[in-house]
């Protein structure tokens, strides 16, 4: 569908992503200038063993959301192949399913990306103060556990919603490029519709499949190493917290690339059929 | 001789478009029954009918009744079972992604048959028949997807024998191939006829006429006339129609 898009959408679509860099560009000059202030005032910077026990609390919360990441791939697989195989094109459910993933898809990985940053963001601070608050350092590997089960599962909801609607979306084009004429050289031979689809389908769809669910993964490992990045670096300049205006600066920017895939959702299609 | 198949006041639509109008006629057993007409006169969906492929499209609708060995195939509840009664070679060959041997062994295994010497021989004979083994023998593990579009098509017909059909339907077989291997193909014909009925659709009306026992003309979904071969290619058919097509001066 997005290769549907006529010039007038992608021009669309370009201004607004131009809006939501910029105002990520201004969040981001924002946030260098409180931290200047914060070192002026004399902000400290975090002791290792903090900044060891928030990445190993992170690493373990990746390693757990990469997973689920893996699983939903493979769930996502095998939602496109009965969204594909068995559902007629006019069912509602697939209809309803598809445009969902349509302007899912659409949203590009920065938008997720920001997402991912601003729940950090409520995880962060939480950690923080839970530290400062149990200071004893063989209490520390305990804390995060406690505080992050709400944060996690958001986290993890983002990383689905980036992953799973990419994975479904390729795999149904790799079916699809399986045309009539190579399913019905099977049927003709008295083929099941399951033997058609494991012994003719798959082998000849299986790599284009495989990719599909390559990128899905790699937008995840994308987003995992933005996060610890983002950590590192959070813990490491301590400056007395995330502004709140910086935190403002993103949420526009996140509901931007949002609003503009679904414009390219609500014109694309439409607009394909009229030329 | 019997009729093979009875086709009656058969309609084909597609989204509300008519296909094919109440078209009656019979296949007779062991004869190569000859279907010519122009692109678009529902010769393709006529096959379609006869081995229930038409049931993928879904906007296509369908009225009339079409018997084979004097059984309505609309109420067949084994529809894999008649499909293998019913062999079907495309216009265009597409190899299965299988070896050579698996692409003709295929519907035997989907049928059901697991032995090895069997399966051996019977691989053999198909290939035999379709006048391909030469050519594989010494290379049926390789991809048939790797041979030649001539020697693929010939693959095709293998694998359309491989589950011992009682009709064999080819549409406009030889459209992808050279006329040295068409010929070859239309000698296999001439022999197959003897173990089954054959419909052959085509789009060389010298092809209906050198190996055809009776031919059907079709135009726009309309039987304009069948009849013994002689017949339609002699000066008087009873269609102006079918003399004009026959004799290239149709349109
Ligand atoms: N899957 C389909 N969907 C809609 N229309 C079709 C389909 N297949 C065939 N038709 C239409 O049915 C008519 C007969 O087609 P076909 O049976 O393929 O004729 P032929 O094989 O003689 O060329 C044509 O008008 C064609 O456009
Ligand atoms: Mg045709």
């Amino acid at each position: 569908m997005n290769s549907m898009t006529t010039r007038a959408e992608r021009k669309q679509k370009i201004v607004l992503q131009s809006i939501a860099f910029i105002i990520l560009g201004i969040a981001f000059v924002g946030l260098w200038h409180e931290l200047k202030d914060a070192r002026a005032t004399g902000g400290q910077p975090a002791s290792e063993a903090i900044l060891l026990s928030a990445l190993s609390s992170l690493l373990n919360n990746l390693y757990i959301v990469l997973s689920m990441s893996l699983v939903a791939i493979l769930f996502g697989i095998a939602c496109a192949f009965y969204l594909e195989e068995w559902l007629p094109a006019t069912n509602w459910i697939r209809r309803l399913i598809e445009n969902l993933i349509a302007i899912l898809t659409g949203i590009p990985s920065i938008a997720y990306g920001i997402l991912a940053i601003l729940i950090f963001f409520s995880y962060a601070d939480t950690l923080k103060e839970a530290i400062e608050a149990f200071p004893l350092s063989e209490n520390i590997e305990a804390i995060p556990s406690q505080i992050e089960t709400t944060v996690f599962y958001a986290e993890a909801l983002t990383f689905i919603l980036m992953v799973m609607p990419l994975a479904i979306k390729k795999t149904q084009e790799a079916l699809r490029s399986v045309a009539t004429p190579i399913r019905e050289a099977a049927y003709v031979l008295g083929a099941s519709q399951w033997q058609v689809l494991t012994r003719q389908v798959v082998p000849i769809a299986f790599n284009r499949i495989l990719a599909g669910g390559c990128r899905s993964m790699s937008r995840a490992f994308a987003m995992a190493a933005l996060l610890v990045g983002i950590y590192t670096w959070h813990y490491t300049t301590e400056p007395g917290g995330m502004s709140g205006r910086f935190i403002l600066f993103l949420s526009v920017a996140l509901v931007l690339s949002i609003f503009s895939s679904t414009l390219i959702w609500v014109h694309g299609p439409d607009s394909a059929q009229h030329s | 001789m019997g009729n093979k198949i009875e086709i009656s006041g058969l309609e084909v639509h597609y989204g509300g478009k008519p296909a094919l109008n109440r078209v009656s006629f019979d296949v007779h057993e062991n004869e190569i029954l000859g279907i010519i007409g122009p692109a678009q006169s529902g010769k393709t969906t006529l096959l379609k009918v006869i081995n229930r492929t038409l049931e993928f499209v879904p906007e296509a609708t369908l009225n009339g009744t079409v018997k084979l060995d004097g059984v309505d195939i609309s109420t067949v509840s084994d529809v894999y079972g008649l499909r293998r009664r019913i062999g079907m070679v495309l216009p265009l060959p597409v190899g299965l992604p299988l070896s050579i041997y698996d692409n003709v062994a295929f519907a035997p295994r989907a049928a059901g048959i697991r032995s090895k010497s069997q399966l051996d021989e019977l691989v053999e004979r198909c290939l035999q028949q379709a006048a391909l083994w030469d050519e594989v023998e010494d290379r049926l593990d390789t991809l048939g997807t790797k041979l030649s579009g001539g020697q693929q098509q010939r693959l095709t017909i293998a694998r359309a024998l491989s589950h011992e059909p009682e009709v064999l339907c080819l549409d406009e077989f030889s459209i992808a191939i050279d006329p040295v291997t068409t010929m070859r193909i239309e000698e296999v014909l001439k022999t197959l006829r003897k173990e089954m009925t054959i419909l052959l659709v085509t789009n060389l009306v010298q092809q209906a006429k050198r190996l055809a026992t009776r031919t059907a003309f079709f135009l726009n979904g309309d039987l304009i006339e069948i009849d013994s071969t002689d017949v339609i290619f002699s000066d008087t058919p009873t269609q102006q129609a079918t003399y004009d097509y026959v004799n290239g001066t149709f349109g």
